[in-house]
């Protein structure tokens, strides 16, 4: 929060000093109302709109990193801001009517405010495109911040599930074929016992990249636990799903990791199974998938015992 | 006969700060939690723990799981916890596991040192023909913590297994609590051989593994880290918590007729002293018999292979429809239900 203040300091005081600045004008023209003068409702209701603007400022500006947006933003809400802010002086000062200056205090600030919200907010979609675009293969049509985990950032199991729903669905309607991948770490617990679970999440956010950068644009990939993640790939007979988890094997097999304490080579190894959806939900796909990939576990001599 | 008051309560301080909690903050630490909110509601500072050596009470150490998995809002807070806990950083009973040589080993020293290694949950252990059963008694009343110490608790062994053997043993998990939503964790992080819905919380391993050498063994190191180990715990004063003690004189005294009145004078304490220890830890005197002849029950069943007129007349019931009858309410099944609804026995 005091980071938040020092960084913005510039904003903040320049809305703090207006705000101050209405008040004594306000002051030095006018007379305070007796109390059983003041309209309640009235000072709830546009008191509350000013404190809510304020509230807004201070989640935009802890949300975002510094830039034209934020500023364009911050200036029209800050606008807003005043606009009702000089509303709610309003119902405690009484000025005499031959002022006029309350009025354009009130009301010049309020359109320019929109208008500089609503150029921020263009803005911001333009950015929102270009940052959608960077979340490809990772996040689809509907976005829930409480289904990324924390590590890799990729969508978790929960998120899964509800992709793999619309995807079944779609695959159906389509009548096209759907297949999902599973990939597992081979013996990850190992590098998180020799070097260190902070270690451990490192390895995992090299392999989110690496194996984002293997997938098509239209694959989908999650975490689902663990060392185990899952791709979603539409469109995508068992074969040619197979083939592309050879590719993603090969890729982490062949990956060259460095550790980042003593930048030491660490050999990755990966088991990947493919199963296609037939008649099942996403439950049971994913148990099936899960099977596969115990089965593929085995060494090849067990699968004749 | 009177039993020396040597176990730990729930409010008892007897869990060094530095082991499973610091395990728990480490976590929490490295999601970037705030350490203040961790610790909220727990009468703890984040000082205690980093400079002095306390020692916290269950109560305290189960507020903080709560917190933490508030927190984090994560599934696998319980499992990333469990790969850290054993053989952990517990002086020379860490040590003492590091050295086992083997499985068999490393589970004595689990349950004589438990209530270092594992203070929320009491390990037992039993052995037939054919399978090893390490089962879990809720020690301290964890309550709606149960479900996180077991999942965390059952992923430390099965990790510490696998580290010191080497190779993944073929573990197979049962649970109490139903299935949860996030199956794939446990699919992750203990295999596939999971059953939820279960009477016992008990993980089974063919018998053969109990004395398979572990490469790590060595017995020297071994045998000083374990007298080491026997000194820990004399110094620490408590070997087992008062429902493990509970449980365990229970099970003793399972063909004798018990009443609160005489296991309170075992105890050495009065009937109403024993009420409200129990009450502390939000169970009572017939929950607690229950739950040991539900397992004596079991054991009879399915291991010693005793049909339900054998094992009513070894639990001194009437008649076998008596036996059924309880048999019913302890576990929601009969007998020949429970029978043909396991593939597995227990």
């Amino acid at each position: 929060m005091r980071h938040l203040f020092l960084l913005h300091r510039f904003n903040l005081g320049l809305l703090l000093v207006l705000a101050n600045a209405a008040l004594v004008l306000f002051l030095a023209a006018g007379d305070l109302k007796p109390v059983d003068e003041l309209a309640w409702t009235d000072i709830i209701g546009e008191g509350g709109t000013a404190a809510l603007a304020l509230a807004w400022i201070v989640l935009v500006l802890r949300s975002r990193p510094s830039g034209r947006v934020t500023h364009l933003l911050v200036a029209g809400l800050g606008c807003l801001f005043f606009s009702w802010w000089v509303d709610t002086l309003d119902e405690f000062i009484q000025l005499p009517d031959t002022i006029l200056w309350d009025h354009w205090l009130e009301s010049i600030p309020m359109p320019i405010g929109m208008l500089l919200l609503t150029l921020g907010i263009y803005h911001w979609h333009r950015e929102q495109l270009i940052i959608s675009a960077q979340m490809a293969k990772r996040e689809k049509l509907f976005r829930d911040y409480r289904l990324f985990d924390k590590v890799t950032p990729l969508g978790g199991a929960d998120y899964l599930r509800q992709q793999l729903d619309i995807a079944l669905q779609q695959a159906r309607q389509q009548q096209q074929p759907l297949s999902l991948l599973m990939l597992d770490l081979t013996d990850f617990s190992a590098i998180n016992r020799r070097y260190g679970f902070a270690e451990g999440d490192q390895v995992l956010q090299a392999v989110t990249q690496l194996l984002l950068l293997n997938l098509r644009r239209h694959d989908l990939l999650f975490r689902l636990a663990g060392d185990r993640f899952v791709a979603l790939l539409p469109g995508t007979g068992e074969r040619q799903a197979h083939a592309l988890g050879q590719d993603l094997k090969a890729a982490v097999d062949h990956f060259a990791y460095h550790t980042q304490q003593q930048g030491e080579r660490l050999q990755l190894c990966a088991t990947c199974a493919v199963v296609m959806a037939t008649q099942d939900n996403s439950e049971s796909l994913l148990q099936r998938l899960n099977l596969a990939l115990a089965r593929a576990r085995q060494p090849p001599y067990a699968h004749s015992a | 006969m009177t039993l020396h008051r040597i176990w730990y309560e729930n409010d008892t301080r007897c869990i060094a700060a530095h082991f499973q909690p610091a395990a728990l903050l480490d976590l929490a630490l490295a999601r970037d939690v705030d350490m203040h909110r961790v610790l909220r509601g727990t009468t703890l500072f984040v000082d205690d723990i980093l400079q002095h050596r306390i020692r916290i009470a269950p109560a305290q150490f189960l507020q903080l799981i709560d917190n933490t998995q508030r927190l984090l809002a994560s599934d696998d807070t319980a499992f990333l916890l469990g790969q850290r806990l054993l053989p952990g950083h517990y002086g020379a009973v860490s040590d003492a596991l590091r050295h086992a040589d083997h499985l068999q080993q490393a589970l004595d020293l689990l349950i004589r040192y438990r209530a270092i290694l594992s203070p929320l949950l009491a390990p037992r252990l039993l052995v037939d023909d054919h399978h090893a059963y390490l089962y879990w008694i809720d020690s301290c009343g964890n309550r709606e913590q149960q479900r996180f110490v077991v999942e965390a608790t059952m992923t430390a062994v099965h990790a510490l297994c696998r580290w010191q053997s080497g190779e993944k043993l073929p573990w197979s998990f049962h649970f109490r609590h139903a299935q949860p939503r996030h199956i794939e964790q446990y699919w992750v992080h203990l295999g596939n051989d999971i059953h939820f819905a279960q009477q016992v919380d008990l993980m089974k391993i063919p018998r053969e593994y109990l004395v398979r050498a572990w490469p790590q063994a060595a017995s020297l190191a071994g045998t000083i880290a374990r007298q080491d180990s026997e000194q820990q715990r004399q110094t620490q004063g408590w070997s087992s918590s008062f429902l493990d003690r509970l449980f365990a004189h229970l099970l003793r005294h399972i063909r004798e007729p018990l009443s609160l009145e005489r296991v309170a004078q075992d105890f050495a304490m009065s009937p109403a002293t024993l009420k409200r220890t129990l009450k502390k830890h939000h169970t009572g005197f017939q929950e607690q018999l229950d739950l040991v002849r539900k397992h004596v029950a079991l054991y009879l069943l399915h291991i010693k292979g005793f049909n339900n007129e054998e094992a009513a007349t070894y639990l001194h019931f009437h008649d076998s429809t008596n036996f059924r009858r309880s048999f019913k309410r302890w576990t929601g099944f009969a007998p020949s239900e429970l029978r043909q609804h396991l593939s597995t026995p227990i």
